[in-house]
């Protein structure tokens, strides 16, 4: 005699499997980029096209990783990234609370039209800046400096601030009043009190400074001039020449430098899924 | 603790930092002028410094920075720079036509230099590359031709007989259709990468008229209607790649190389890069220019890489005397000894290492023809009417019109493409 309980688990098992089945056909076709990328890193040049395609390459080629960092100074080019990414992060933690705070929190007059005013410049494609950026931060003298990749970070990013303020107006204005009255200033409250309660934003906004920075190729290409500052997301266009790419080398050398970020999303992901859920930007 | 633990290392980084690319530029006592270049498979970035040394020694009040990007990124920087009027490099490849405006006029420097002017360099790429409005905005770097390349270990499993340099384009065509073998997923060759080429101008096709008034009766002109109806029949064998195939297998749009030499793709139409590329692979292989029409001058789509001094530099002295060097004989036998570069100055081409072998004779001749660039310099409204007139090429090459239907095609675009070529005109001249 099988128990209501045990009934209603074998009757589940059917639709279960069938759900599991589609999902690891659906990972597996979504993994087959990378597994190429895996296969093709470990093959030699011309046998890359070779028809059949091979998925496990009879000899594999280890040597393209070698070979990789033998061409080019990608360990120099992925601590520049880090770098970069450090104090990326650091800027947009500092600016971003700051900022959000003020558009979630304080009163000031003009405060809407400032925010739709700070919301319309995502709207402004990033190409159509890059000149009048470079006219300026060469006016600054800051060309081939780390600055012009680094100071927009300490000035808020408006996707960031956003996210933020959208947040933090969820959370009570009773908590800024109960503080205020214990005698807390302005800086306490955000620090003490509202930011504890912010880290589904925070681990967004670190997650994609790091995501962004990373990857980044346009901004480190136009303001960066000297070879040993580059980050790995110039470094790695290297691998492309005028008339061929070496395919193996660079699959390796992008498998590498992808390493950091895959690290970062498995152990973020909770977060970083549960942060966007939370700030009301999942599809 | 964990605020001070983090603003520690904070600031060990922030200190990391400033003592690298936070720092301002020393100055020397010697002048300083910025090079821009690129890493290519004909002049490596060893090579290239080498070449600074070597300047550098012989010209001691000259310091040479040179600065090497990617090949990918080299396009968007210089826009940049030259868009913003500054930060430019006082030398850099001016390979955008479209930059010419802001390079120096070299003129009074090449009338008073006397070992350097037009007839050092092949005559072709002098008019195309070098002289622009009656002005010289730069000197042209080595060679590169479109031609095509023949995978001779396919052609012997064939047992098909390799082509021969008086080849036709009919030839070509029947060539496809034998060596294709769809179970081996092997393509008997390319499609051309666009019309008004090389192929389209061995039938005597050109877009306008030579005075770029008129779009009918050229683009919708018995020559072009050939042309087009020959690619018809081109990709009517089946035994090419269709565009999708290329946009996956090709090589981020510089050519199957890839492909021919896996022995999938039995003919392609590639460069002297793509030779390189195909005599370090060890692949056997041939060379004959893109096929001719019988009775038609014959054409090679070739090209040199303009190198210029940037108008804004405070250095033009200096910058010229660096230009020269590079992009003259002793530069460019330089590059060709430490890489592989093939000179745009016949004399240093003929001092080739291997100028004697099959493939590299082969390519020399095919310099020897008629170049597309003449034509297409000369017009620059070419790119505006052929986008006006583009739905041709893509209904041939995805076949959705029937053979007979190309002249009406050609006919309905004649009207947007002379549209085009009248705004155009009015922009940038005949």
């Amino acid at each position: 005699m099988i128990n209501p309980q045990s009934a209603a688990l074998l009757r589940r098992i059917p639709g279960r499997a069938v759900t599991y089945a589609v999902m690891t056909v659906l990972a597996v076709i979504f993994m087959i980029p990378l597994l190429w990328m895996l296969s093709t890193s470990l093959k030699t040049r011309w046998e890359i096209m070779a028809w059949p395609p091979q998925w496990v390459p009879e000899t594999p080629y280890w040597q393209n990783y070698a070979d990789a960092f033998a061409k080019y100074p990608l360990a120099r080019f992925m601590l520049n990234s880090a770098i970069l990414v450090v104090l990326n992060i650091a800027g947009a933690l500092i600016s971003v609370p700051i900022i959000s705070f003020g558009f979630a929190r304080l009163r000031m007059p003009g405060k809407r039209l400032l925010f739709i005013l700070m919301l319309s410049t995502m709207m402004i494609p990033g190409q159509i800046k890059l000149i009048p950026l470079f006219s300026f931060y060469n006016s600054l003298k800051l060309i081939d400096t780390y600055w012009p990749l680094i100071l927009p970070s300490f000035f808020g990013e408006p996707f960031f601030i956003f996210l933020m303020v959208q947040y933090m107006r969820t959370i009570p204005q009773d908590l800024d009043e109960a503080a205020r009255i214990d005698g807390a200033s302005t800086w306490t409250i955000l620090y003490r009190i509202i930011l504890p309660l912010c880290k589904p934003p925070l681990t967004v906004t670190i997650v994609f400074s790091f995501l962004w920075t990373w990857n980044d190729f346009i901004h480190p290409l136009i303001y960066l001039n000297s070879f040993e500052t580059y980050p790995i997301s110039v470094g790695l266009a290297f691998f492309r020449g005028r008339y061929s790419v070496e395919w193996n080398l660079f699959m390796a050398a992008t498998l590498v430098s992808i390493a950091p970020i895959l690290i970062v999303y498995f152990f973020a992901q909770r977060y970083l899924i549960g942060g966007l859920a939370t700030a009301g930007l999942k599809g | 603790m964990k605020v001070r633990r983090l603003s520690f290392t904070l600031s060990i980084v922030l200190l990391l930092a400033m003592l690298g690319p936070f720092g301002a530029a020393a100055q020397g006592d010697v002048v300083t002028i910025e090079w821009w270049s690129v890493a290519s498979e004909e002049y490596s970035e060893e090579a290239q410094r080498g070449l600074v040394e070597q300047f550098e020694a012989e010209h001691p009040g000259i310091k040479v920075n040179l600065t090497i990007l990617p090949e990918s990124g080299f396009t968007e920087k210089m826009t940049t720079t030259l868009g913003a009027g500054e930060g430019a490099p006082d030398v850099a490849f001016f390979w955008d036509n479209n930059w010419f405006p802001q390079a120096l006029d070299l003129t009074p420097y090449i009338e008073a230099d006397p070992d350097l002017g037009p007839e050092t360099y092949f005559p072709g790429f002098w008019t195309t590359r070098a002289v622009w409005q009656d002005k010289i905005v730069g000197l042209p770097l080595g060679v590169g031709a479109n031609f095509v390349m023949y995978n001779k270990a396919v052609f012997d499993a064939a047992g098909v007989p390799y082509p021969a340099e008086d080849w036709t384009t009919d030839d070509y065509n029947a060539l496809v259709a034998q060596l294709a073998n769809p179970e081996q997923r092997i393509w008997g060759g390319d499609t051309p990468r666009g019309p008004y080429r090389a192929i389209w101008q061995n039938y005597g096709a050109f877009p306008y008229s030579d005075d770029s008034m008129t779009v009918d009766g050229y683009l919708n002109g018995p020559e072009s209607v050939a042309s087009y109806t020959w690619l018809w029949d081109l990709v009517a064998t089946g035994g090419t790649p269709t565009p999708a195939d290329l946009e996956i297998l090709g090589t981020e749009g510089t050519g199957p190389v890839d492909l021919f030499i896996a022995g999938r793709l039995a003919m392609a139409t590639l460069n002297q890069g793509h030779m390189l590329n195909a005599v370090e692979a060890g692949v056997e292989f041939g060379i004959v220019p893109e096929p001719q029409v019988p009775g038609n001058d014959r054409y090679v789509n070739a090209w040199s890489l303009t190198a210029s001094v940037w108008a804004g530099t405070e250095h033009p002295d200096e910058a010229y005397e660096f230009l020269s060097y590079w992009v003259g004989p002793e530069g460019q036998r330089y590059l060709m000894e430490h890489g592989n570069l093939f000179p745009s100055i016949p004399s240093a081409l003929e001092e080739y290492e291997g100028a004697d072998t099959e493939y590299a004779q082969a390519f020399f001749r095919v310099l020897e023809l008629k170049q597309v660039a003449e034509w297409a310099n000369a017009h620059p409204c070419k790119g505006t009417v052929l986008r006006a007139a583009n739905d041709a090429w893509d209904l041939v090459m995805l076949g959705e019109i029937g053979r007979d239907e190309v002249q009406a095609t050609l006919d309905s675009l004649a009207p947007a493409a002379q549209a085009a070529l009248d705004e155009c005109r009015e922009r940038l001249g005949g």
